[in-house]
């Protein structure tokens, strides 16, 4: 076959899942193409303009520790900076940014267009070229066919994409944007197993219609948290939000108007994500709320544009306009864009490797919302697994697989290969079993060492980091070794403020266990020659690791306890097909997967609750018969 | 579910020569090796209903029996596959030969809970369930019985189903405070949680309490007759079993040998030994006897010393009662139908701390209350009220770990711990009721946070 150019890896989609997949493969030093329908919209954000969150923001912090890029991205072009949760736990604080739309597509392309071995190409891709199970190259719609051994889908919301607006349906990727139609079919002539999600997102808004005073103001962070632990400072000046709700008269003319939503008329099949819900889906499962909150965010300096987040709907334009003028202070306000809802196919991820490798086809890796999940981070953290295994395969060097009890993205990628998923899945903190060990602060301390020796961290950032975990280190051996008596002067004062009795002596890692104990006290209390070096932000991270270290001691034992039979050993003559009970589905995964161990089993991809305790009765029997 | 499953054949009564013999069959080839036994190609039996066939002898007319065939059709049977009954007369050597035509024909003999486990497998029933498939065949008493059936039916499940929800209703406002921090999401009133979490933690205990009575249900007691020659520890022996076993003389150590009966007990099943009587002496024969009573009396629950009332205490007597004292013990004072029993006699020698019962084993006067006050120091009397009981250690040992997880959440939220620390004993309370019934429910609480609150901005 005759190929028009060649490369080693090839990423498909230049969304946020794509951008990391293709830095990754090519600063890992493979030759990597970027192939986008539209090199204008490098990183586009096709919903809310805004990085991190809860759970989220841990994401980005993870890539970042591994060498991704979004944290960078975003710290330079985030325009409201806030770390939410600040009131309660290090575990669950997490970092959120708005981002200035534009700027962030524009500093991503600068920053792929800046990597050495990366090169970016538009055209869309109509069809994988396999042979022998192995991916070998994409033919483009204009003819032109591109060889790559390693091929990463990264087509979001593009696979046989369909927008909805009342009764109104086009096939589209985005609004304004075609579809991926003869990809998809590809797909499914290969076998995949595909189904079909739904998403949606709010209408946005002419900033100079809106009447601003009517809504209470939401203001940035005055000591922004970036993402990145290499951003130093937040640059870009930093901008309000504003909050606002919805009425019973905005409830009652969304109910009026139901036969008008294509999710009420049964016209969209596909299932929508239920922390996601649209304000049609909200006024019907909640009708008792008389009123739903909305925010207003500016989606960047240089523009009018102002996305009015929690009003995702797919009702027709027209009544869109009528709706959002019944909300209080945007009775004259215009529509720039209308919402829309889009359906898409996804491929069931329970085809994939821990790796994001297709079982079915060697050298086919999938990322973001083609595996079913939902969300910038999600895709962005699957993206740099799959450039770097892409890379690592081809390159004949150990994959790379990040485990629950270390990272968010381990968690991510094991529910997905393990439970597929029946709605868009979004990472929370509660999916994950050890979610005190995964703060945001430390997810350096957890993966950076990964990323060194992956040779996607350079000097500088590594350097960095070694200060650091000195410094912390130090930082901890002070608080556990600077003790206060009863007999000390300052005691008496801490007592008193705090209210409560401290015992005869007290380490200051033990007072910072204490309720209402704040950093900056510590801080305090320290001894004077390490105060004036103090960092706050390494001092957090020390207190976090004393205030959670007995937990997380106590949730590892009952977690082993859990698991005890992970070590159970399953003979390498295993015969599956001889256990009844176990489907052919089942037996199927079982053998492909060969696991070693009862937890191994335990992992593999699509195995029910079911056929694992079969199988663990089994295992049992034949050690006892043994 | 497509299975790969082979079928599989066991015979369901018990070994021996018996009334009938039921054959059970379960696999996708039941009914095909029905059809084959009953040499009719089109059988097609009626689920649920028994039809009364010939079975022939393969390739020949010769008929081997006349047989009840009862059809469960997949998936609602027990099994959740095909499963097929045939009753059939119980002569063991036609109930060996049957099976062996049914092994010719493309079945496996099952091995041991194999049914259960392909019922287990097929969700039709839930690990504590198939526990209680197990406790059924193996309980010794009615009580027991009735135990191991009410388990069966999922009423352990059901109990700690409410317990469950109840937990995730504490668990769900907390966990969407955390993470849906942006949403206009109501005020946790601590307090009515806390309330909440202490009533959750007494009923678990309350469930928790009932394994006492539980697991002398399904273990039962081991009781121990002790007493010097003919103080009429066989009579008593024969009393409480209603039988009679020993073999009853004048004849000072007639019992020789140790004798084991279990009885039940107001449903408990209780081991009784008799020993021979406790009596130095150079018979060889009756001395391995004595060594045998000292170790049946260390190995058991409770040791029932038997004096006789109508006589003064002797050496004996007294050496005996030296040596029960340090084991949990009752005090069985014989012979009240005699003239010269005297009452006060026991009262002038036994400290108070021993339970002294009046009884004649003669006349049967005083047998029920040995038999309340064997059963007192290990259960109050709930077993003959009809309460769910917890009878399996592991459930018990998870109860508590429930329990324990609880209290500590308890206290972190009484002192207003950030969310996560007071979600860490929740979360283990939740998984180890999971582990009684089998399910692990990570997607619960996601899904509880979004039937109940509006989320998403």
């Amino acid at each position: 076959m005759i190929f028009d150019e060649v490369f080693d890896v090839l990423v498909i989609g230049a969304g946020h899942a794509g951008c990391e997949a293709a830095s990754a493969a090519a600063r890992l030093g493979s030759q990597t193409a970027l192939v986008t329908i539209n090199l204008d919209l490098i990183g586009q954000m096709s919903c809310n303009p805004a990085i991190g969150g809860i759970a989220k923001g841990h994401l980005v912090r993870e890539m970042d520790a591994l060498g991704g890029i979004m944290g960078r991205v975003i710290d330079r072009t985030g325009i409201q900076f806030r770390l939410l949760n600040r009131s309660r736990g290090p575990a669950v604080q997490s970092p959120r940014a708005q981002a200035d739309r534009a700027l962030y597509r524009k500093e991503m392309r600068r920053m792929l267009e800046a990597t050495p071995n990366l090169h970016l190409r538009q055209g869309l891709v109509i069809d994988l070229i396999v042979e022998n199970g192995r991916v070998h190259g994409v033919e483009l719609q204009d003819s032109r066919r591109l060889r790559a051994q390693a091929v990463v889908v990264a087509t979001g919301t593009f696979l046989n994409g369909l927008i909805h607006t009342g009764r109104r349906t086009y096939m589209a990727g985005r609004a304004g944007e075609p579809a991926s139609i003869e990809l998809a079919e590809a797909l499914k002539r290969l076998g995949f197993p595909v189904g079909r999600l739904k998403t949606g997102t709010p209408p946005r808004l002419d900033g100079r219609s809106i009447d601003w005073d009517a809504f209470e103001p939401q203001p940035a962070d005055e000591r922004p948290v970036p993402f990145s632990f290499s951003t130093h400072k937040i640059e870009q000046p930093q901008i309000t939000c504003y909050v606002g709700y919805t009425t019973n008269d905005v409830h009652d003319a969304i109910r009026a108007n139901l036969h008008e939503s294509p999710l009420y008329s049964g016209q969209i099949k596909g299932v929508g994500p239920r922390y996601c819900p649209s304000i049609e889906d909200k006024v019907v499962k909640f009708a008792g709320k008389d009123r739903h909150q909305l925010f207003l965010e500016p989606e960047g300096h240089d523009t009018n544009e102002v996305y009015l987040n929690g009003f995702s709907t797919s009702l027709p334009a027209e009544l869109q306009q009528e709706l959002v003028h019944l909300i209080p202070g945007l009775e004259e306000s215009r529509i720039i864009r209308p919402g829309y809802a889009i359906e898409y196919d996804y491929v069931d991820p329970r085809e994939l490797t821990p790796y994001l490798e297709t079982v079915r086809i060697k050298g086919l890796f999938h990322a973001g919302q083609i595996n079913g999940t939902t969300g910038y981070e999600e895709a962005g953290c699957q993206g740099l697994i799959a450039g770097i295994n892409a890379a690592l395969s081809l390159q004949g060097r150990e994959p790379l697989r990040l485990k629950r009890e270390e990272s968010y993205i381990g968690v991510l990628i094991d529910d997905l290969i393990t439970q597929g998923v029946d709605e868009p899945y979004r990472i929370f903190t509660s999916r994950a079993e050890f979610r005190l060990a995964l703060r945001y602060d430390n997810a350096d301390t957890r993966l950076q060492s990964y990323g060194r020796d992956l040779g996607l961290i350079g000097d500088s950032d590594w350097d960095r980091f070694n200060s650091r975990r000195d410094r912390i280190a130090l930082l901890r051996t002070a608080l556990d070794r600077t003790r206060y008596k009863r007999s000390d002067a300052v005691y008496a004062s801490l007592s008193h403020t705090l209210g409560i009795d401290l015992g005869d002596s007290i380490t200051l890692s033990q007072l910072a266990q204490r309720p209402n104990v704040s950093p900056h006290l510590i801080k305090e209390l320290l001894p004077p020659f390490i105060q004036t070096e103090i960092d706050i932000t390494d001092l957090e991270s020390a207190l976090a690791d004393s205030l959670y270290k007995g937990y997380i001691e106590a949730q590892r034992v009952t977690f082993n306890r859990l698991n005890q039979h992970d070590t159970l050993i399953i003979p390498s003559d295993f015969n599956y097909r001889a256990i009844s009970g176990l489907s052919h589905e089942m037996v199927e995964r079982l053998e492909r997967s060969q696991p070693r161990t009862f937890g191994h089993a335990r992992r593999t991809p699509g195995l029910t609750p079911a056929a694992l305790s079969t199988l663990l009765i089994q295992l049992n029997l034949q050690k006892q018969a043994a | 579910m497509p299975t790969n499953a082979d079928t599989i054949v066991a015979l369901s009564t018990p070994q021996g020569r018996s009334g009938i013999g039921v054959i059970r069959l379960s696999g996708p080839n039941a009914l095909a090796i029905t059809r084959a036994l009953v040499q009719e190609k089109d059988f097609s039996p009626q689920p649920n209903h028994a039809s009364l066939k010939n079975i022939l002898a393969p390739k020949s007319v010769e008929i081997l029996d006349q047989a009840l065939i009862t059809y469960f059709k997949a998936p609602h049977s027990f099994t959740g596959e095909d499963v097929i009954e045939l009753s059939c007369h119980g002569s063991p050597v036609l109930l060996r030969y049957l099976i062996d035509v049914i092994l010719a024909l493309d079945a496996r003999a099952a091995g041991p809970g194999e049914f259960t486990l392909r019922a287990l497998a097929h969700g039709r029933l839930n690990l504590s369930q198939a526990e209680a498939v197990r406790d059924l065949i193996d309980a010794q008493t009615h009580a027991a019985v009735r135990q191991a059936a009410r388990q069966l039916k999922g009423e352990l499940s059901a109990r700690l189903q409410p317990i469950k929800d109840t937990l995730l209703e504490i668990i769900v406002p907390l966990e969407s405070s955390l993470e849906f921090v942006e949403d206009d999401l109501p005020e946790i009133a601590a307090d009515q949680l806390y309330q909440k979490l202490s009533s959750l933690a007494r009923r678990i205990d309350t469930l928790a309490a009932t394994f006492r009575s539980g697991r002398l249900l399904k273990d039962g007691l081991k009781v121990t007759l002790a007493g010097r020659p003919n103080v009429g520890k066989s009579s008593i022996f024969n009393g409480l079993l209603s039988l009679d076993r020993a073999i009853v003389t004048e004849i000072p150590g007639t019992t020789r040998d140790s004798l084991s009966e279990l009885v039940s007990l107001n449903g408990v099943p209780v081991l009784l030994t008799d020993t021979a009587g406790v009596r130095s002496s150079d018979d060889k024969i009756e001395s391995l006897g004595v060594e045998r009573a000292r170790r049946a009396i260390a190995d058991a629950d409770l040791v029932m010393a038997v004096l006789d009332g109508s006589r003064p205490l002797t050496p004996e007597d007294e050496e005996m009662l030296a040596e029960v004292r340090d084991f949990v013990h009752l005090i069985a004072l014989n012979k009240s139908d005699l003239a010269t029993f005297d009452a006060n006699m026991a009262a002038r020698v036994i400290d108070g701390a021993s339970k002294v019962i009046i009884i004649s084993a003669r006349t049967g006067a005083g047998l029920d209350d040995l038999r309340a006050a064997i059963l007192e120091p290990f259960a109050s009397t709930e077993i003959h009220e009809s309460g769910l009981l917890i009878t399996d250690a592991r459930h018990f040992d998870l109860l508590r770990r429930t329990q324990e997880a609880l209290l500590s959440s308890g206290e972190l939220l009484k002192l207003r711990a950030s969310e996560e620390l007071i979600l860490v004993g929740l979360y283990d309370a939740l998984r180890f009721l999971g582990q009684i019934t089998g399910e692990t429910t990570p997607d619960d609480v996601l899904s509880r946070i979004f039937a109940t609150f509006c989320i998403g901005k």
